[in-house]
């Protein structure tokens, strides 16, 4: 399986989201994680969708029929070391009087850590980072009591040497245009 | 602020049309602006069904009653079909009026339809008021949602500012690139309130994130036609995409100058003339022989404005493996969908073929054409002669279609249903002209024709237009008769009446052991129905009156139904089994 970051860029409207997500289902294909936000550009949104797939095929597949839908202006599809990516992961952890301490250099230092807010008796701590990092840090962090963790999706930005918008609205899936 | 039904804008004198365009700057209601943009659009034909939350459109309509031809059906789905047929004789998006929840609902089939057989509709449908949505308000659906898998865009519109720019991209967008539906959902407040400022109207030309690829890319056509020029074996393959490009004239040009055999797919038929000395016949499930099998033996495909369905490719991992392929298709993400393009080529079959044409040599394919005729010797010995030369036992569907073609001269437009009837009518109808068959081709939805008919007839009123129905299909719409009398459409309806729904039937008999399960009908009196809604018609039940019935049909003055009773348990072929490959094609 291969992790795909699908990049879409879409005009702002009402309803793009149900009509790119059931293009994924009907071809029954999980979202690993979904993010929405808007550009630099006004007006226009871009969606991160990360997929995992065994065939490069079907994922250009995929991009094509999303280019499809009338509002949609470009899609790219990268593999993870054609972008740089993160995520970012909150652990709510229980501090009650007498248990453990944290060991908030070790926290800071070896996994680029942060506490972000400090409860009576518990910790939040912020973890950014890519997926590996992120469940690295779980790992040592689970030794102490989660309460709560929730990842975001992941946001990516391609190693190219142009902003993605810049290739707007003239940019297609090149070879088929 | 929220409109009220009460408010009906004193700037908008009921009377007269004229009248409104004498008051500017006029502020006139969602509903006014809807008809003048249908007007900016050339539209002159509605079908529709009113209701609650359509009301104040229709309401509007009444002052444009001169100018737009409102046609009332029975059912939601018939205005849906019926302007499925309007559109496809025309070229231009069939508009349908309806209202919200069960009227917008109705629709759905008919859309789904068009958007697999890239057929242009605009849908205009009411919804609740702006404050009712979301409240499971009476006759509210999601019908944004709804739809949204089956349209080629959709847009709520919910202020009235709104409707000339929607509507400017919904013509656009429904009418250009590959075709298809576009449905706009109006709420009630938003067809009431006056627009805040002065209407005008811009046809829409292009839009920054939508941008159809007409004219192709140089490098594309070259190289198609590379491929073409070194193919020893090529074969052209024509969908529908060729006549939505009105691309008929180009396509025979490229066929007569490089020699190449040509071969359509369901909906391509009518593409080229039956009788032409390079048309071969029709591919598919129940295409003819030679076209299927020989598409193992080419060593290039041209594939033009179609898009490798099922139905013609049967296994696809088993399809035209040996072949390079060109493949010439307007919506890019059919290229490499299923089947794997060496040459593909974006654009409109019309302009990829004006750039094709002074690329590719004349050649001279002869002996490789011949190899098609042998094919075609042995489909006529096994299945058509023997179809068309019955002396004994019940008429056969094939001798219907065969002597409808001949009266017809090949002339008509025929509009079929969906099954065995539709298959055979494919099979023996030798059309001559372009644009002239209309069925229901990916969705294959029962129920298409007597509205498409009707739809059809209203959009091409100088052609005889004939519809093929089975028994089964008939049931389905056949309020519909109610439409096409009271609007004086003189179109011919044949049911081939067997009794059964045919097809299932015969895989029944096939493929599960002769189980029939629940398939066979138990059919009313048509022509009592008929008279019923005051349409003339009569049974023919002997093949020795079958002609004199045909004569009737076409020479009654007037919309005519005849039931031919056909031969009850009769098979179509040649047939390819559902997931074989096209060379498994079977005779019998």
């Amino acid at each position: 399986m291969t992790t795909y970051t699908i990049c879409i860029f879409t005009e702002n409207t009402i309803g793009l989201l149900n009509r790119i997500t059931i293009i994924f289902t009907r071809r029954r294909i999980n979202i690993e994680s979904l993010t929405v936000s808007e550009t630099e550009r006004k007006g226009v949104s871009r969606f991160t969708i990360v997929i995992k797939h065994e065939s490069r095929e079907e994922v250009e597949k995929l991009v094509r029929q999303i280019r499809k839908i009338v509002e949609v202006m470009a899609v790219f599809g990268y593999l993870n070391d054609e972008i740089v990516y993160n995520e970012i992961a909150l652990f709510k952890i229980s501090t009650p009087l007498g248990s453990k301490s944290l060991d908030v250099e070790t926290i800071n230092k070896e996994y680029k850590a942060w506490v972000v807010y400090w409860g009576l008796d518990y910790v939040v701590i912020e973890k950014t980072g890519n997926d590996t990092e992120i469940f690295e840090f779980f790992a040592y962090i689970k030794q102490y009591d989660i309460l709560e963790f929730v990842r975001s999706g992941r946001v990516a930005v391609g190693k190219t040497e142009k902003g993605l918008v810049e290739y707007l609205p003239e940019s297609e899936w090149a070879y088929y245009l | 602020m929220e409109a009220i039904a009460s408010i009906k804008p004193e700037t908008v004198p009921a009377a007269s049309v004229a009248a409104i365009d004498t008051v500017a700057p006029t502020y006139i209601n969602g509903s006014h602006a809807l008809m003048k943009a249908l007007l900016a659009e050339g539209v002159d034909t509605i079908f529709g069904y009113p209701g609650g939350a359509i009301m104040p459109v229709y309401d509007a309509l009444y002052d444009y009653q001169d100018q737009i031809n409102h046609i009332l059906v029975r059912h939601e789905q018939g205005a849906g079909h019926a302007a499925q047929g309007y559109a496809r004789v025309t070229g231009r998006a069939g508009v349908c009026l309806v209202t919200s929840g069960p009227g917008a609902t109705n629709l759905v089939t008919a859309i789904a339809d068009a958007l697999i057989d890239s057929t242009p509709l605009v849908c205009l449908v009411g919804q609740v008021g702006k404050k009712l949505l979301g409240t499971d308000a009476f006759q509210e659906a999601d019908v944004m949602g709804v739809t949204m898998p089956i349209t080629k865009w959709n847009y709520q519109i919910t202020d009235a500012d709104e409707v000339p720019e929607i509507l400017a991209k919904a013509f656009y967008i429904a009418q250009s690139g590959r075709p298809g539906p576009v449905l706009i959902d109006m709420t009630k407040s938003a067809q009431l309130e006056l627009m805040t400022k002065p209407y005008v109207y811009e046809r829409c030309q292009s839009l920054v994130s939508y941008r159809p690829r007409r004219i192709p890319k140089q490098e594309q056509v070259e190289a198609a036609a590379a491929l073409i020029n070194s193919a020893k074996r090529p074969y052209i393959l024509v969908g529908h995409g060729v006549q939505i490009a009105k691309a008929e004239d180009e396509l025979r040009e490229l066929a007569e100058k490089t020699g190449i055999p040509v071969a359509t797919t369901l909906l391509g038929q009518s593409t080229i003339p039956t009788n032409h000395p390079l048309y071969v016949g029709w591919l598919g499930m129940h295409g003819n022989y030679g076209p299927n099998v020989m598409t193992d033996q080419a060593d290039v495909i041209i594939a033009i404005g179609m898009r490798f369905d099922d139905r013609v490719t049967g296994d696809a991992s088993k399809y035209i493996k040996q072949a390079k392929v060109v493949h010439i298709e307007i919506d890019p993400s059919e290229i490499d969908k299923i089947i794997r393009a060496d040459a593909p080529v974006v654009g409109d079959a019309k302009e990829v073929i004006k750039a094709l044409l002074p690329l590719v040599k004349p050649n001279d394919h002869t002996v490789w054409r011949n190899e098609f005729r042998k094919y075609d010797a042995i489909e006529n010995e096994t299945i058509t002669v023997p179809e068309l030369t019955n002396t004994g036992g019940k008429i056969r569907m094939a001798e219907v279609i065969d002597m409808l073609s001949k009266k017809t001269k090949g002339e008509a437009i025929l509009v079929t249903d969906v099954g065995q009837h539709q298959m055979m009518a494919s099979r023996y109808y030798q059309f001559r002209r372009p644009n002239s068959l209309v069925t229901s081709g990916g969705m294959g939805t029962m129920g298409f024709a007597l509205p498409a008919a009707f739809g059809a007839q209203v959009g091409a009123p100088d052609r005889q237009v004939v519809a093929v129905i089975g028994d089964g299909c008939f049931q389905m719409t056949l309020q519909e008769l109610g439409t096409i009398v009271q609007n004086k459409q003189p179109v011919k309806a044949i049911i081939l009446n067997n009794n059964f729904l045919g097809m299932v039937r015969q895989w029944q008999q096939l493929f599960h052991e002769r189980r029939y399960s629940f398939v066979e009908l138990q059919n009313p009196d048509f022509i009592t129905i008929a008279r019923g809604f005051g349409m003339d018609g009569q049974t023919c039940d002997e093949r020795s009156n079958l002609s004199d019935a045909l004569d009737t049909l076409l020479a009654h003055d007037g919309p005519f139904l005849l039931e031919v009773i056909v031969e009850k348990e009769e098979n179509v072929f040649p047939m390819v089994p559902a997931g074989a490959s096209v060379s498994q094609i079977r005779l019998k």
